[in-house]
């Protein structure tokens, strides 16, 4: 097991330098000059040699390989350079931005785990029960709302009409923004932390919740059909042993699986609802920064997204020998 | 000048959406709309005010007086700093450039230098004394080859701001300050007799010592903690969260030398990624200010107090590019008149802004100095003079190979607009079909001609007729605001009205010039104006005006008793 970690570890080294490399590469591609937008040429007459000064200021004057090795350069020392835009380290950008979408993505699979699994066992004992077919109405309306309709919704229902019928102060949850950024432990959100951060975390926990749920529901149905359950059923242990002993961790295998990509997702991906929240997160800010074509930030928060999706697949891996015994990690199979 | 709603964008066509919001029901306020300004009740002094309608999208890019080019973040820089003159718009049709922190300005006779004489005693929010040399330091910095920001180009209007932009001299051969008469002088490299109202606005506002030492450190200035000479100070430096301001004490006082002692005590603008969210923030208590979504108008305007009343110096058009072999030319005339006869305005402003927009009977706003309505002979809908003018440049040879593209910034909204213009063509027998741009690039793809019929808006910077017709469509603007629009006689007409001195005259002189271009040239399609588009709790705040320049006039702003 170690020794699988530690190459998997290794692993991410070309894994990071293929996907930047990749994203540095598909920059220039784009249509529109960067340039172009950091002198407002959008908008102005520029004179020719502004726009050179400015090529020149950024290095975007080299060849692009020699832009290619500068930039691996300093990110080898971790100097992620300036926002084009204004100015700004693109670190002191990053430290604030995923700190802040590792909170609300770690909230956002708390919920998809213990809702998800919960529900879809659920659903897959009783089923065909009233609560199975409410679980998949559900899910399949919860999967199907787009998340800013959902979001907006929320805003509304938790948050204006509270505050419209005089509802007691904490009752009424807050529609947008990071609020005060007051957290116990790294995540867990102090005074009035947890009413800026419910909507959100629910919002994007929603979809992956109730595709969780789906799986969860179809892993266990078949698990429940094999011949090991039956063997179990056999040996006279209790319905909830056979459930939770045999069938819960066999069936949980393709959930984990799900719930690791969720996670990578989550972290580096949850463009909408941070839009619709205002919640200050990595995908709002790389996507704002592709529109603006600011490479230092676009590749600067990438780097990490990519780092620490890596790393969860690495950990989910790791998880499927915890759950099946059988599964023996970095042992070629034997035919 | 451009509003900024960057990512906001992403949603922005989810009119739908809005639509359900509000259908749900909204404050619980009475029914009576406050007019700005207007029967201000009993008000109390200090207090906070939270903004949420400024910042929409993105947090401001710029807050630097010489780089930002947004009507979202002049709002902080108007209160944080004060030019030489200012633009009194208690009277909407008649705005009047007063002297702020010139104590005086006049022009010689033909408007070819101007002279400021600076007041005593007027202090940035440190102390630092301002004088006519830090107007001479700070319009350096600002055409500093490797700072200068998008307005950079007025400084064009300045002998010798050219060469200094270009990086071919270290001052602006135009500009002398005498602080020892509190003199500051500046020739024009042309006759310009607007320039009192250009020379108030952000680009040309006083910086302190500390912000133009060091070119080294000019850029990075805006990410501290400016001071400025303004009403207000910050509070801290912005994040990408907020830019919060407090009152400043050493504060002169506005053009009266009235000082609103009982302004608010703190304004926190606060970033909002969307709309329809800093709308539902006010719902819900968060924020006192919010933007007006187009689908929430009728909930604004029954709950909240809203500027939607306040008719902003602002256009909302379509140019035809000139040099464009499809529509450009004095062949394609026939088309272009058919086109903008085809077009229903009032349908586009019920159907995309719920009428929350005045359909444009010219380019150039009411509020303009030499306004005059319905300059636009070919502006109202006509079907029957539509078909026959197709007609006619068809029977003249003309002949559309493919449907013409209606060109638009993608997700910022326009699409329904684009539609309607669609229909309303295919009404007529013309083809078309929307093309729409990726936001980021839609201008500068344009600058570099690739406009056909494309979307633009402006709001005017100062208040004078040549803000539109120079900017926007004078030859020298060309490839930087204006997309395609070339006549020589229109650049002569609006040559001479700049220089015209007397104002009747050079109010002829630019109607003229308009009547060139939407009637003998038809360069544009002018669609509406602009209207305000803030909602306030107008429970607690008791007055909030917005100018026709959208400006907000932080310093009068006051909370209900």
């Amino acid at each position: 097991m170690p020794s699988y970690i530690i190459r998997r570890l290794l692993l991410l080294i070309p894994t990071v330098f293929v996907a930047l490399s990749f994203l540095f590469f598909l920059f220039f591609l784009l249509p529109g000059d960067p340039v172009d937008l950091i002198v407002g040429g959008a908008d102005r007459t520029v004179d020719p040699g502004v726009i050179a000064r400015a090529r020149a200021r950024y290095g975007l004057d080299d060849p692009i390989l020699v832009q290619f090795k500068d930039y691996w350069l300093r990110t080898l020392r971790w100097d992620l350079g300036e926002s084009f835009l204004n100015g700004r380290s693109v670190n002191e950008l990053l430290g604030e931005r995923a700190v802040n979408s590792a909170r609300l993505s770690v909230w956002a699979i708390i919920i998809e785990i213990i809702v998800g699994i919960t529900v879809g066992l659920i659903s897959a004992i009783k089923r065909y029960s009233i609560a199975d077919k409410l679980t998949t109405i559900g899910t399949a309306a919860a999967a199907a709302v787009p998340v800013f309709v959902l979001g907006f919704v929320f805003q509304y229902l938790f948050a204006v009409y509270p505050n419209q019928h005089n509802w007691p102060e904490w009752a009424r949850l807050r529609t947008s923004r990071l609020g005060p950024d007051e957290w116990f432990l790294f995540f867990i959100p102090q005074g009035e932390q947890w009413r800026y951060l419910i909507l959100p975390a629910l919002t994007l926990a929603c979809v992956s919740t109730a595709l969780a749920a789906r799986m969860m529901r179809g892993s266990m149905l078949e698990v429940l059909q094999a011949d090991y359950m039956r063997t179990a059923r056999s040996k006279g242990l209790t319905e909830r042993a056979i459930v939770v002993r045999h069938g819960l961790r066999n069936a949980l295998i393709p959930v984990v699986t799900l719930i690791g990509l969720d996670f990578g997702t989550v972290i580096g991906a949850a463009v909408l609802t941070e839009t619709v929240f205002s919640w200050p997160g990595l995908g709002f800010t790389i996507a704002d920064a592709v529109g603006d074509r600011d490479l230092p930030v676009i590749l600067g928060l990438t780097l990490v997204v990519v780092i620490v999706y890596a790393l969860v697949n690495l950990l989910v891996d790791i998880s499927y020998a915890w759950f099946d015994p059988r599964i023996r990690l970095g042992e070629r199979g034997k035919s | 000048m451009s509003r900024r709603r960057s990512f906001a964008r992403l949603l922005a066509p989810l009119v739908a959406l809005a639509m359900l919001a509000a259908a749900c029901g909204g404050g619980d306020g009475g029914d009576d709309s406050a007019t700005p300004g207007d029967d201000v009740g009993e008000t109390q002094a200090g207090g906070e005010l939270v903004d949420g309608g400024t910042f929409l999208g993105d947090p401001p890019e710029h807050i630097d007086p010489a780089l930002n080019s947004t009507l979202d973040a002049y709002q902080v820089v108007n209160a944080l700093y004060d030019g030489l003159t200012d633009i009194d718009a208690s009277d909407p049709d008649n705005p009047k450039v007063r002297p702020h922190v010139a104590e005086s300005f006049e022009a010689n006779d033909d408007a070819s230098e101007w002279t400021y004489k600076i007041k005593e005693g007027v202090t940035f929010s440190n102390g630092e004394e301002i004088l006519p040399s830090t107007f001479q330091k700070s319009w350096e910095r600002a055409t500093n080859p490797d700072f200068a920001g998008d307005y950079s180009y007025l400084f064009n209007f300045i002998k010798g701001g050219k060469e200094k932009l270009d990086g071919k001299a270290q001052t602006i051969a135009g500009v002398k300050a005498d602080d020892a008469t509190r003199t500051l002088t500046v020739t024009l490299s042309a006759p310009y007799s607007n320039f009192d109202a250009v020379s108030g606005f952000q680009l040309f506002m006083p910086m302190p010592s500390e912000a133009t030492s060091d070119p080294a450190t000019f850029a990075a200035y805006e990410n501290g903690l400016m001071i400025g000479n303004g009403p207000y100070k910050l509070e801290k430096p912005r994040t990408d969260q907020e830019i919060a301001l407090v009152k400043s004490d050493t504060w002169a006082g506005d053009a009266d030398g009235e000082k609103w002692e009982d302004r608010l005590d703190k304004i926190t603008f606060q970033v909002t990624a969307d709309a329809d969210t800093s709308y539902n923030a006010l719902g819900a208590g968060e924020v006192d200010t919010a933007n007006i979504p187009p689908a929430r108008v009728d909930d604004a305007e029954s709950n909240w107090g809203t500027t939607l009343d306040v008719d902003i110096l602002g256009s909302y058009h379509y140019f035809f590019n000139g040099r464009n072999p499809i529509v450009g030319g004095e062949k394609n005339k026939l088309l272009r008149q058919a086109i903008s006869q085809a077009i229903d305005r009032d349908e586009i402003n019920e159907a995309v802004y719920n009428g929350s927009r005045n359909v444009s009977t010219g380019i150039t706003p009411p509020g303009i100095p030499g306004f005059a309505k319905g300059i636009c002979e070919f502006c109202a809908l006509d079907v029957k003079a539509a078909k026959k003018a197709f007609a006619d440049w068809q029977a003249a040879g003309g002949k559309l190979a493919a449907p013409i593209p209606i060109q638009f910034n993608a997700d910022n909204g326009h699409e329904p607009v684009a539609q309607i213009l669609i229909d309303n063509l295919k009404e007529v027998g013309i083809q078309a079909v929307a093309q729409p741009f990726p936001s980021e690039t839609y201008f500068s793809q344009l600058a570099e001609g690739a406009c056909v019929i494309c979307r633009a808006g402006w709001f005017a910077d100062y208040p004078t007729y040549d803000n539109f017709m120079y900017d926007l469509f004078h030859g020298e603007s060309l490839d930087g605001n204006n997309y395609g629009f070339q006549s020589e006689k229109f650049d002569k007409i609006v040559d001479e009205g700049k220089a015209t001195v007397d104002k009747e005259k050079q109010a002829k002189l630019f109607q003229e010039a308009e009547k060139v271009l939407l009637n003998e040239e038809i360069g544009v399609l002018p669609i509406n104006w602009y209207r305000g588009d803030y909602a306030y709790d107008k429970d607690k705040i008791a007055k909030f005006t917005q100018t026709n320049f959208g400006l907000i006039l932080w310093e009068q702003v006051a909370l209900a008793a």
